[in-house]
């Protein structure tokens, strides 16, 4: 009786603690939320003004159209490649660099370094290599014998490795950020276990997958959830290497750039843009919930 | 031996959030463009003649008003802010122009806050609300609807108006852009147009005649017959299907040069166009013709020239390089500089030649539709504000301030005096590459055909435009391509139409 009491007198102390922060929240996430939800089903004119409800159908007719279909198969496609590819990268480089060795330091910060390039510095120097008539890549004689794809019509200009190519590039430009992650989670894994490991005979390999894998889980599920939201809403590398394109294919009008891209042909129709915004947020949201639930029971968080 | 599931249990997440999307498709194919339900467009009719207006011209009267005196009574500095999207060289030369008005006088202070790029500043602009607007906006050739439909400026012809100011010596062309439904919206400060670029020692080398650029596609096939024929280039011309160059802006260059009208209602500057024409006849005709120089090796397509250098660059090819390529005239000062740093081993400056654009097919069509960007004032009701914008701007378009521009920019001046007084005189002279630009917004008399037409949603149907030709030049049909387009096109300016009146 005396603690239900004492915690009702809690409940006002309670809020005036949350108060602060639930203004914020309220004020700069769920009320633009609201307002996005529902500008979705409104049209408005070119200044955004002079919204009329046309009613939640924009939502049906949004996910029914080919434009979105599209755009959603190219952005899980462009996460199918970038996610796995990234995070095997990260993880790879990161055990390569976790050796107590001389000069690791110096490899440690060249692995990490594509987190100080920005999306737009890496994509235009991936631009000028790839620029298939005086670039680099193109006009090397034994690399566009191998791979005449390169030089005509050029990886960013041929609808089958135009998705590719911008996956390979977001793949390098996060590539940092992932082996660091990987790297913090490598330097609390107690080195006792891979010595008793060792003494009971497991091999390298072994080790990796049975005692660090194991261990840097809470990481690696971290990792993956961010880069797969990261690559969902990948847009500099698409509106600087390709414009979406190349049309007519669309091959990397994602939905973000079917969004805001400067070729998009919703890019002026506020109430259709909020309305593909808005099911990618919950696309995103129920990707985010799948992979904590379905990996969520796999991770090892330690006793 | 937990870890290989997992990739495998993400990509099975993957495809199943994908399929559960997919599959709300129910087969059929449907646009995300609606074409607007609340007034949908007469009839779906394509054979009926086009609609009388919809709506009448909007007289001057019943829009804000300019007091060019206002700024005499005006007590101490007015302050003005403009919004611009001129970067590297372009902002620099702004900035000169706009220090030296500032020192000229002490009435007005401009600011310059550069936004980015144009459609930086467009969007920017059209998501403000009316008093974080700038007092000045430079806004691009296809946002004239658009900017005119916030109702949110001071019509710069009332200003001209009031100032009795004397265009007499304007490229009307220039000054026509800027005006629909009987509305002189804006003032024309930075013009450019689509002109050919072409490799002169290649020419030589095919035994063609340097200084005799084709006029025509007919001639342009002969001349890449040449020099494709005589090994002199792998190509005659490098085009490109980006919405800003081959695959929007030039489609409507081309029906102007051939008087044809792009849209209905007199290329929207009667009123706003419900219907454009690219899939009619003239349409088929034009990219037919580009797709034989295509399929005939005659000419290469970049793609989407998403970088906006890559059909240019096409000219400088170490391996398998073009002749000529058409790209706009301000690209003219960026070109020399690069040709000059040797981006093409033996070839100088001097063996860049430039022409007009080719018309279609064998026509005689000198003329081109102005591209760039033009000056627009805010209305903020402050008399003083809008008589000090009209001050700057009619120094920026002073024959000198204009000369100055022109020469260190490549844009063309707009008016014929800038072409008697201070650098452009000179260069003009020395360099009559920079003049093509100029004779060729000088030479046709306008008609609402020849100045090309004005779309609320330009730019969306330049993208759809650019995904047909980019179809065609990719060997799909043409007739096909351009009807889907158009009827993409057609729901666009219908949508428009029902959200903004």
């Amino acid at each position: 009786m005396a603690i239900k009491s004492r915690r009702l007198r809690e409940i006002p102390l309670a809020f005036a603690m949350l108060g602060p922060s639930l203004l914020v929240l309220i004020t700069f996430v769920l009320y633009p939320l609201g307002k996005a939800v529902w500008l979705g089903q409104q049209t408005c004119d070119v200044q955004g003004k002079n919204c009329k409800s046309v009613g939640w159908g924009q939502y049906t007719n949004v996910v029914k159209s080919d434009q979105f279909q599209h755009a959603l198969w190219v952005t899980v496609k462009f996460a199918m490649i970038t996610v796995p590819i990234g995070l095997a990268l990260g993880v790879g480089l990161a055990v390569l660099a976790d050796k107590q060795l001389r000069g690791m330091r110096f490899f440690r910060t060249i692995f990490s370094s594509t987190i100080a390039t920005s999306v737009a510095v890496a994509s235009l120097m991936w631009l000028f290599l790839l620029q298939p008539s005086v670039g680099v890549l193109a006009n090397l004689g034994w690399l566009h014998n191998i791979f005449p794809v390169i030089k005509e019509p050029g990886l960013l200009n041929d609808s089958g490795t135009a998705l590719w190519s911008v996956g390979i590039s977001s793949i390098w430009a996060n590539l940092g950020f992932t082996f660091i992650l990987v790297t913090a989670g490598l330097q609390g894994v107690p080195k006792e276990m891979h010595e008793s490991a060792y003494v009971d005979g497991a091999g390298g390999w072994m080790r990796f997958t049975n005692v660090t894998l194991p261990l840097i889980s809470p990481t690696l599920l971290f990792t993956t959830v961010v880069l797969t939201s990261r690559a969902f809403q990948a847009y500099g590398e698409m509106d600087l290497l390709t414009n979406g394109g190349p049309i007519p294919q669309d091959s990397t009008t994602t939905v973000t750039y079917l969004i805001y891209g400067s070729s998009s042909i919703i890019k002026n129709n506020d109430g259709l843009q909020a309305a593909v915004a808005v099911l990618l947020f919950v696309i995103l949201l129920a990707l985010s919930a799948l992979q904590f639930r379905g990996f969520g029971k796999r991770v090892h968080y330690g006793s | 031996m937990k870890t290989p599931n997992k990739s495998r249990l993400l990509l099975a997440g993957l495809t199943a959030s994908a399929l559960l999307f997919a599959s709300c498709g129910g087969g059929g194919s449907s646009s995300i463009i609606d074409p607007g339900t609340t007034k949908a467009p007469a009839s779906g009719d394509s054979g009926a003649p086009t609609e009388p207006p919809t709506t009448v011209a909007t007289p001057l009267a019943s829009l804000p008003a300019c007091d060019t005196t206002a700024l005499d009574s005006a007590t101490g500095t007015v302050n003005i802010t403009f919004w611009h999207g001129m970067n590297g060289d372009l902002e620099k030369a702004l900035t000169a122009l706009t220090d030296e008005y500032n020192a000229s006088q002490t009435k007005v202070k401009v600011s310059l806050e550069n936004q980015g790029g144009y459609e930086q500043t467009l969007d920017k602009y059209l998501q403000s609300s009316q008093d974080s607007r700038p007092d000045m906006v430079q806004a691009p050739e296809y946002a004239v609807q658009v900017m005119g439909d916030t109702n949110s400026n001071v019509p710069v012809g009332a200003c001209v108006e009031s100032a009795a100011y004397d265009t007499s010596d304007f490229l009307p062309k220039a000054l026509n852009q800027y005006f629909t439904e009987g509305v002189q919206w804006s003032m024309p400060f930075n013009v450019s147009d689509p002109v050919l670029y072409y490799n002169k020692k290649v020419f030589e080398a095919a035994g063609l005649d340097p200084n005799k650029p084709p006029t025509n596609m007919a001639e342009l096939r002969t001349m890449s017959q040449a020099i494709v024929d005589s090994g002199a280039a792998a190509f005659g011309l490098s085009l490109d299907t980006g919405a800003d160059s081959g695959g929007g802006w030039f489609l409507e260059q081309w029906f102007a040069k051939l008087g044809e009208l792009y849209s209905d209602n007199d290329n929207g500057r009667l009123a706003p166009s419900t219907k454009v024409n690219f899939d009619g006849q003239t349409g088929i005709d034009l990219l037919t013709e580009l797709q034989a120089l295509v399929n005939d090796g005659l000419a290469y397509n970049v793609g989407d020239n998403a970088s906006g250098q890559d059909a240019l660059l096409k000219l400088a090819d170490p391996k398998s390089a073009a002749a000529m390529t058409i790209a706009t005239s301000a690209a003219l000062g960026t070109v020399l500089t690069t040709v000059q740093g040797g981006l093409i081993p033996g070839i100088t400056t001097d063996d860049i030649g430039v022409g007009p654009m080719p018309a279609p097919g064998d026509a005689v069509a000198p003329g081109a539709i102005v591209g760039g960007a033009s000056l627009w004032i805010v209305n903020h009701d402050d008399p003083a504000k809008a008589a000090a914008v009209w001050d700057f701007i009619s120094f920026l378009i002073t024959a000198e301030s204009q000369s100055t521009w022109a020469a260190a920019t490549g844009y063309v001046p707009v008016r014929s005096s800038a072409l008697e007084v201070g650098p452009i005189a000179e260069k003009y002279k020395t360099d009559p590459r920079f003049k093509v630009a100029y004779d060729q917004l000088s030479q046709v008399a306008d008609t609402p055909a020849s100045l090309g037409a004005i779309l609320g949603p330009q730019r969306e149907i330049r993208t759809l435009s650019a995904r047909a030709i980019a179809t065609v030049l990719q060997g799909g049909d043409v007739a096909a391509a351009l009807t889907d387009a158009a009827t993409q096109a057609n729901a666009l300016l219908s949508a428009y139409i029902a959200a903004n009146q």
